[in-house]
């Protein structure tokens, strides 16, 4: 066991340069990086291990904290409210990854396609994401209000369709805010498909067109598997946000109606900071954690491989 | 990485011991003065006149006592976060305001400082009853009280004459109330509010209280699906059925553009409602009592005034409440903040301003909620219930059974 460890070690410090004379050479790296680990260590490192202790503990703020063991772990695999809570997020996610990919796609093509005031349009689909979220729920709420006299409602009504009651109603709420995050979200995925196409070879373009490809064909054929790491990326940011998706039940339905829209964060925030049940609420974030983490690994094995395309 | 993460483990058992041994010391002795921080928040829009009026309150203070205060008013958004962090590190506030169902909910934590050694020699008679309820628990005191609110219905004038009813003589009593909302209904307005997305304090609350009811007591006995309880959700129910309260009800956070627009005959309202009503001068109001149904009650929210248990000034911070309180500068606080006070004898501050001293003279009726340390936790299964029936999926006795099962297995907890 020893040997195993120590050859490996012998082995490198062999390739390496003396301690004195790597540490010269790279000292400003270490004088860079010290602050930043520091402040890493401190916001990330120590919270992240500490919230693991409180899950073992009845955390008071003030006083004597007990160890309770498993207690919050076991409570959270009978909570039927943080399973809903788990199964509402992953419906949120349903509603939400793929539509905000294909919006931001969509976007981006239509910028990339050359067409007049390209600049512009860039800025208009941009403009809900560098606009506060809360005035963009507000506008949104306004919108998709339940009575007669919503927007949404009136318009609907040309068509002769009944008041929806939307937000209201515990089977459209969710959809609802699904579509407010889309359109908060979708200016800057387009940003980055709109990266991703710019970096396809225009060769490419020229031989499909040389071949006599038809559009839909170049578009299949090459700009979308082209796209792939992008699509990768997209996906992984997208599945991350949708899981700490917070601020539009917060905001607009206040997790209801009966639950409907308490997503696990909302959930997580209430037991916290409304019941002082920290220990439990770091308990959520744990779920939530191993969750992203193996969502996450899983986009990794199978969209992310290598992304070589010649 | 070893090492890095030797120096990750260390720094975490330093915080863990930081955190563990910051023991209060809870002796009602000691010396006034030295230094406190005071925790406030914005209570209007004028940032100016509250700094003017917070070293108004801070002098008169300082003229009978030798202490240093620093005022630090404190945004409203995720306040509870803050104080919990910054009272978790110890490094809060002396003294902080607290609202009726945060008080006990701290207080049974441990985290709020007992007044009743402080308070021996000190005259309560003049505070307003329904204000000091909600300062105590458990028989003992934990604040004491700056403001009041008292809710009530305010009546749009042009609907009620739209109605051929008589702005003179506005309803009393829940039949009454219900023979106006019907006629409204008939006459294309809405009859009044309902934020289910809101606080139960504005919703099913009083209208429970007023049916005779209680929601939980302090003995942890759960009332809320009683004869009484059934009977303020079937009046939930049959307010959203008959369409006199808009069709978002079950999860609306406000309806301001419908009472705004004039197609709605009254909204249940307070102090800011007033105020906002002769800010914009649009809508022609008059003021009705709380209604009454069994009793005459109505919610209203108190503001006071609390000492975390662990500060480590708690003489001249337990004084600081006391001069706070006191009539002189309760008129000065709510001169400003246009709050009720919760002394009886600084209402005098009201006396040129018909509509607020009519809103003082029901804070005698107004509850400051469920006072008991699970009141924040059992809201949203209440809603959860009360939704659930507005949409027609159970009828009020179930929601009430189910709100009344939830309530107690969270109480059990």
């Amino acid at each position: 066991m020893t040997l195993k460890k120590n050859n490996p070690n012998i082995n490198k410090k062999k390739n390496k340069l003396p301690f004195k004379e790597r540490f010269r050479k790279n000292a400003i790296v270490y004088l860079f990086l010290f602050p930043i680990l520091i402040h890493f260590a401190i916001f990330q490192v120590f919270p992240f291990l500490f919230s693991f202790v409180l899950t073992f503990m009845d955390w008071k703020i003030i006083g004597n904290h007990e160890w309770v063991g498993l207690k919050h772990w076991m409570h959270f695999f009978q909570d039927k409210l943080a399973w809903k809570a788990l199964w509402n997020t992953f419906m949120f996610s349903v509603y939400y990854i793929v539509p905000t990919m294909a919006l931001g796609l969509i976007l981006a093509l239509i910028i990339n396609s050359g067409v007049r005031f390209a600049g512009f349009f860039k800025g208009i689909f941009f403009l809900p994401v560098v606009t506060s979220f809360v005035i963009i729920a507000g506008l949104w709420g306004w919108l998709f209000r339940g009575t007669e006299s919503g927007l949404i409602n009136w318009i609907i009504g040309f068509f002769g369709i009944e008041p929806q009651l939307f937000l209201s109603d515990s089977s459209q709420a969710l959809i609802v805010l699904a579509g407010l995050s889309i359109l908060k979200v979708a200016g800057s995925t387009m940003i980055y498909y709109f990266a991703g196409l710019q970096s396809i070879p225009k060769e490419l373009y020229e031989a499909a067109k040389i071949d006599g490809a038809s559009k839909s064909k170049i578009f299949w054929k090459i700009t979308f598997p082209l796209l792939k790491p992008i699509h990768f990326y997209v996906a992984i940011i997208t599945t991350i946000g949708s899981f700490q998706i917070f601020d539009s039940a917060y905001l607009l339905t206040g997790g209801g109606p009966n639950y409907a829209t308490t997503t696990i964060v909302f959930y997580l925030y209430q037991q916290g900071f409304t019941n002082l049940n920290l220990s439990y609420a770091a308990v959520l974030s744990y779920a939530l954690f191993f969750i992203i983490l193996i969502v996450s690994l899983i986009q990794r094995k199978y969209i992310g491989k290598d992304t070589a395309i010649y | 990485m070893k090492k890095f993460s030797l120096l990750v483990l260390l720094l975490g058992f330093l915080l863990v011991m930081a955190a563990c041994s910051d023991d209060a010391s809870n002796e009602a002795e000691g010396e006034v003065g030295g230094e406190i921080t005071v925790w406030v928040h914005p209570y209007t829009g004028d940032a100016e006149k509250e700094e003017e009026m917070w070293d108004t309150i801070v002098k008169r203070f300082q003229e009978e006592h030798d202490a240093e205060v620093k005022i630090e008013v404190i945004p409203w958004a995720n306040r509870d976060q803050k104080i919990l962090t910054a009272l978790a590190a110890n490094n809060g506030p002396d003294v902080f305001y607290a609202i009726p169902d945060q008080m006990p909910q701290y207080a049974n934590e441990g985290m709020l400082l007992e007044l009743d050694p402080y308070l021996e020699d000190f005259d309560l008679s003049d505070f307003v009853d329904t204000a000091l309820v909600s300062t105590k628990w458990q028989d003992k005191t934990y604040g004491l009280p700056i403001l009041q609110e008292a809710y009530t219905y305010f009546y749009n004038k042009e609907v009620i004459e739209a109605i051929g009813e008589d702005p003179e003589n506005l309803p009393e009593t829940w039949d009454e109330f219900k023979a106006w909302a019907e006629k409204a209904k008939a006459n294309g307005f809405y009859a009044t509010t309902f934020q289910g997305g809101g606080s139960m304090n504005g919703t099913l609350y009083p209208y429970l209280w007023q049916a005779g009811g209680e929601v939980l007591t302090q003995d942890d006995e759960v009332l809320i699906n009683n004869e009484a309880g059934v009977e303020a959700f079937t009046f939930v129910n049959d307010m959203y059925e008959n369409g006199w309260i808009p069709e978002d009800s079950i999860t609306a956070m406000e309806h301001d553009a419908i009472w705004n627009s004039g197609d709605m005959l009254a909204v249940l309202g307070s102090g800011i409602t007033l105020s906002n009503l002769q800010k914009n001068g649009e809508i022609d109001f008059v003021i009705g009592s709380p209604l009454e149904n069994k009793e005459k009650v109505t919610y209203g929210t108190v503001g006071m005034f609390v000492i975390p248990s662990n500060t480590d000034n708690p003489a001249t911070a337990a004084e600081f409440v006391k001069v706070l309180t006191n009539a002189d500068n309760q008129r000065t606080f709510n001169e400003v903040t246009q709050y009720i006070p919760t002394r009886e004898s600084a209402k005098d501050i009201f006396d040129e301003q018909p509509y607020l001293a009519q809103l003082a003279s029901y804070t005698q009726y107004a509850l400051p909620g469920v006072i008991h340390p699970k009141g924040r936790d059992i809201m949203p299964m209440i809603q959860a219930e009360l939704q659930t029936m507005m949409e027609g999926k159970k009828t009020p006795q179930e929601a009430a059974d189910s709100a009344a099962e939830a309530i107690e297995a969270a109480v059990s907890q």
